[in-house]
């Protein structure tokens, strides 16, 4: 029974490796491993919180889950630009807490192979956020990582519990 | 067995959860019985039915040493049960190896539930309990002589008596029902036995009347009572059918019969002249003791019984066999409970709780749509008004679902103080009311630990050593008072003492010393002064003891009660005691607040915490400090004004105070005004506490609890006027 469960759990892996979210930020496309997506809506009214830092925009109501919104342009260090009706929220899943991250747009899902991904080159923001590059249909992708991103946020979550 | 097997894992869950409950029952029945100085037999039942199960599950499950203990705490049982006068041998040992071996049970138990179960040894219990059997065992012979003795001579002489046709004719009235009774042959202890008949009858009766009388009281009248029954004499019961139905259903009832007034007086003769209280007491006297029963047989009866009841029945005595009768019921209606129960986890009730919340607003998402308005849509707002009822029963359901009485965390306390009161040589006992509030399983659980810290406290520092008690002209036994009430929403919780209470000069000086005075010496009231050993690194005892003093005590119990919405106030009286009362809300997940906006937020003030809401119309009422922060006189008492936009950074729609609406909320010392653009009106919310992914940001000391779901699904931000108020 325990084994079945772990099998189907290892199915799921196995069919979302390698599979990840692209969307656009600032012009680039982006993306983040899909086994951390958990879906995509449209903007909403956020909920502003007092005394964050910027790049948390506030919460939202997520079907009676309240969940924090990030705007990733602001976390990523780039200049806030207005939502418009492309601007979607991505739900992200890391570590069993939700956080919604807002993106300028969504382009779709694809299959990277492994071979495809290759380091990052070293820099500030990209040491800080971006796991890999890879190229898809001649387009360059930044494969953000999810974990890494909200490394800070986390650690004293991590703590506190 | 260090590891349990996996299929075992279902089993092993109500084995801690049942072993758990019948751990907590036992608890209740010692503490209970020990007050009262003896078991009752449905108690020294209940106890062999506990330990029982107990032994057999834990051996089913392979818990060897818990197995084994049980079984020792039966067995001794088991002896008790046989021959209840040999308790008293052994009272205080065996209470105290019972509630040891009972913690014994749930360290284990602990253990087996966190997953690292070592089996720790028993043995030194075990073999208490054995000595224990031993000592009552060693006096056997000598005390089942003296109780077998007289029966088996007066055995021969019981003639059965075949049940009488029922003449109920002879009744006053049918108000008076006599029965005779008789006991199981060899069943021992008839003295008690009618005992415990006498106080079950009085259970359904008015008063209860017996031949011989007071059978407790002499166990020569087993004899007596064996030889020609227990004769019970009823008066005031609502039906005979319930009478009789109680001596069916009592234990070791060989059988009974219902006798006519006249029967009784005929049989009197011969019947009662043997059965003389004291064997050796010569006949005649007794005779001469029963002319009333005789003299006049048949009408005036009940009145002489009457009379009989009210000269040779001390009060004393006929309480607590009232009080056993009532137990008894009540017993009886928690076994009737108890059977229509089921466990659920409570992971699923939150998730129900969660899901009624989401209906409530998907309701008024779908009432409210505004492609809905201006329509005239008669059979919709019908159908509306029926599913609106409906799920306002359901929240009424499932609220009602988690909340649970106070008597299971009261029963811990008196554990407390019991213990404690033996190993500090104190006398103390704890007086609890209103268990029977129910209030919110979260909030049970977070205030079960204050509470048994602050009774600690009282028993460690405020309550004295008897002498001293006596010396300052109090009773020697200390008094512990929990009391529950419940009062609009939310409940009031005072734990009191009548021991030394607070010195508020020695609480100012240690403070001083600590460096926890914020004002001149002076300026402390005594109720600020009180206030003071809620600071962290506060602990007037000079020695840490065992169970109190390590100067972690009331802050934490502070912030446990703030943790869940409350607040405490302390009272005390030096030399006369002191009282602790702790304000909570009745639950954490709905609350009746106040919507209000600001620019384009939506803010929720729980009603409790407001006090009025008023405009401003004229600019000259504030009062402006030279810091710039800003004061309004209201009834005589100037308010600070907390403008939210400013604290919150939120764009308002109004910063002209006259245009806006102020808001006085209260906390237990304070009062304050805040500032919003409007009022929204009044809503039922249905709090979330803010994502973990906020923690971090410490929202709370900003005087936000929480937030919740608006009917139009966005979501409002739950203030909390405490602190807003310690934010000023």
């Amino acid at each position: 029974m325990a084994g079945e469960v772990l099998s189907m759990e290892q199915d799921r892996r196995t069919e979302l490796e390698d599979r990840y979210l692209l969307f656009y930020i600032e012009q680039m496309l982006h993306s983040v491993e899909l086994q951390y997506v958990i879906e995509i809506i449209t903007v909403q009214r956020v909920t502003h919180l007092p005394n964050l830092p910027e790049y948390v925009k506030g919460i939202i109501n997520l079907r009676g889950k309240v969940i924090p919104v990030i705007d990733i342009r602001l976390k990523l260090g780039m200049e806030e630009r207005p939502y418009d009706d492309k601007t979607c929220i991505v739900v992200i899943d890391i570590n069993e807490m939700h956080i919604g991250l807002i993106v300028d747009s969504v382009s779709e899902v694809v299959t990277i192979s492994e071979e495809s991904i290759s380091a990052t080159p070293p820099g500030d923001v990209a040491a800080k956020y971006i796991a890999s590059i890879s190229t898809h249909n001649g387009t360059t992708v930044l494969n953000i990582d999810c974990e890494k991103l909200f490394v800070n946020d986390l650690e004293t979550v991590v703590a506190n519990a | 067995m260090n590891d349990v097997d996996t299929g075992m894992e279902s089993l092993l869950e109500a084995f801690i959860y049942e072993t758990n409950e019948m751990l907590d029952q036992l608890d209740e029945i010692l503490l209970e019985s020990e007050k009262e100085k003896t078991i009752s037999e449905n108690n020294i039942n209940s106890i062999f039915r506990i330990t029982h199960t107990i032994k057999g599950s834990a051996a089913m499950l392979e818990f060897d040493e818990m197995s084994t203990l049980a079984h020792a705490v039966e067995d001794v049982f088991y002896i008790i049960r046989e021959d209840i006068s040999k308790l008293d041998i052994v009272f205080d040992e065996l209470f105290d190896l019972v509630f040891q071996s009972s913690d014994f049970l749930r360290k284990e138990i602990t253990a087996v539930q966190a997953g690292n179960y070592t089996p720790s040894d028993a043995s030194a219990l075990i073999s208490s309990f054995h000595n224990l059997a031993a000592v009552m065992k060693g006096e056997e012979p000598a005390a089942q002589q003296v109780a077998e003795n007289a029966p088996q001579q007066e055995q021969p002489a019981v003639v059965e008596e075949q049940p009488a046709p029922v003449a109920t004719g002879g009744h006053e009235a049918g108000d008076v029902l006599q029965v005779r009774v008789f006991f199981q042959d060899g069943c021992q202890m008839e003295n008690m036995r009618s005992f415990m008949l006498i106080s079950q009858l009085k259970g359904c009766c008015g008063t209860v009347e017996s031949i011989p009388d007071h059978p407790e009281r002499d166990a020569a009248t087993s004899a007596e009572i064996v030889k020609n029954g227990l004769v019970v004499c009823c008066s005031g019961f609502d039906s005979e059918d319930d009478v009789i139905k109680v001596i069916e259903q009592a234990l070791n009832i060989k059988s009974y019969e219902v006798i006519s007034e006249g029967e009784l007086s005929a049989e009197q003769p011969q019947q009662e002249v043997p059965a003389s209280t004291t064997p050796a007491t010569p006949q005649p006297e007794k005779v001469e003791e029963k002319p009333a029963v005789q003299a006049e047989p048949v009408a005036p009866q009940p009145k002489a019984k009457q009379a009989t009841v009210e000269t040779s029945k001390p009060a004393a005595s006929a309480q607590p066999a009232a009080s056993a009768a009532a137990n008894a019921n009540a017993n009886a209606a928690k076994a009737g409970v108890k059977q229509s129960l089921i466990s659920v986890n409570q992971s699923k009730l939150d998730h129900l709780m969660d899901l009624v919340g989401e209906i409530v607003t998907a309701e008024s998402m779908v009432v409210r749509d505004p492609d809905l308005e201006g329509l005239r849509l008669d059979h919709f707002t019908k159908s509306v008004r029926e599913l609106r009822k409906l799920t306002d029963e359901l929240q009424d359901v499932v609220m009602s679902i988690r909340m649970l009485p106070l008597h299971g965390t009261f029963q811990k306390m008196s554990r407390i103080v019991r213990d404690m009161a033996k190993k500090l040589g104190k006398q103390a006992e704890l007086v609890t009311y209103g268990g029977d509030t129910e209030i919110d399983k979260t909030i049970n659980d977070a205030i079960a630990d204050p509470l048994m810290h602050m009774i600690r406290n009282s028993m460690d520092h405020a309550i004295e050593l008897p002498e001293e008690r006596v010396a300052m002209g109090k009773p020697a036994m200390g008094k512990v008072m929990l009391s529950a009430r419940n009062v609009g929403g939310e409940i009031l919780l005072d734990v009191s003492d009548d021991g030394c209470g607070l010195d508020p000069k020695k609480l100012l000086a240690k403070a001083r010393e600590k460096g926890l005075l914020v004002k001149p010496e002076s300026e402390y009231t005594d109720k600020e002064a009180y206030q003071l050993i809620m600071l962290a690194g506060f602990s007037t005892n000079q020695e840490v003891t065992e169970y109190s003093g390590r100067g972690v005590g009331m802050d934490v119990v502070r912030k446990n009660i703030e943790k869940v919405g409350g607040s405490i106030v302390i009272h005390s009286e030096l030399g006369k005691g002191t009282t602790f009362s702790i304000k909570i809300p009745l639950t954490l997940a709905i609350v009746d607040g106040m919507n209000l906006s600001v620019g384009d937020t939506v803010l929720t003030l729980p009603i409790t915490s407001i006090k009025q809401s008023f405009k401003v119309t004229d600019p000259e009422q504030i009062i402006r400090n030279s810091n710039g922060s800003e004061m309004i006189m209201v009834r005589g008492e100037c308010l600070p004004i907390l403008r939210l936009h400013e604290m919150y950074q939120i764009e308002p729609k109004c910063t002209n105070i006259t245009d806006g609406i102020l808001i006085q909320i209260e906390n237990s010392s304070a009062n304050a005004c805040i500032f919003a653009d409007e009022l929204l009106g009044e809503y039922q919310v249905v709090v979330k506490p803010f994502p973990k992914f906020f923690n971090k940001y410490d929202l709370k000391s900003q005087g936000l609890s929480g937030c919740s779901i608006l009917g139009d699904g966005t979501v409002s931000l739950i203030l909390d006027a405490n602190a807003l108020i310690n934010n000023l």
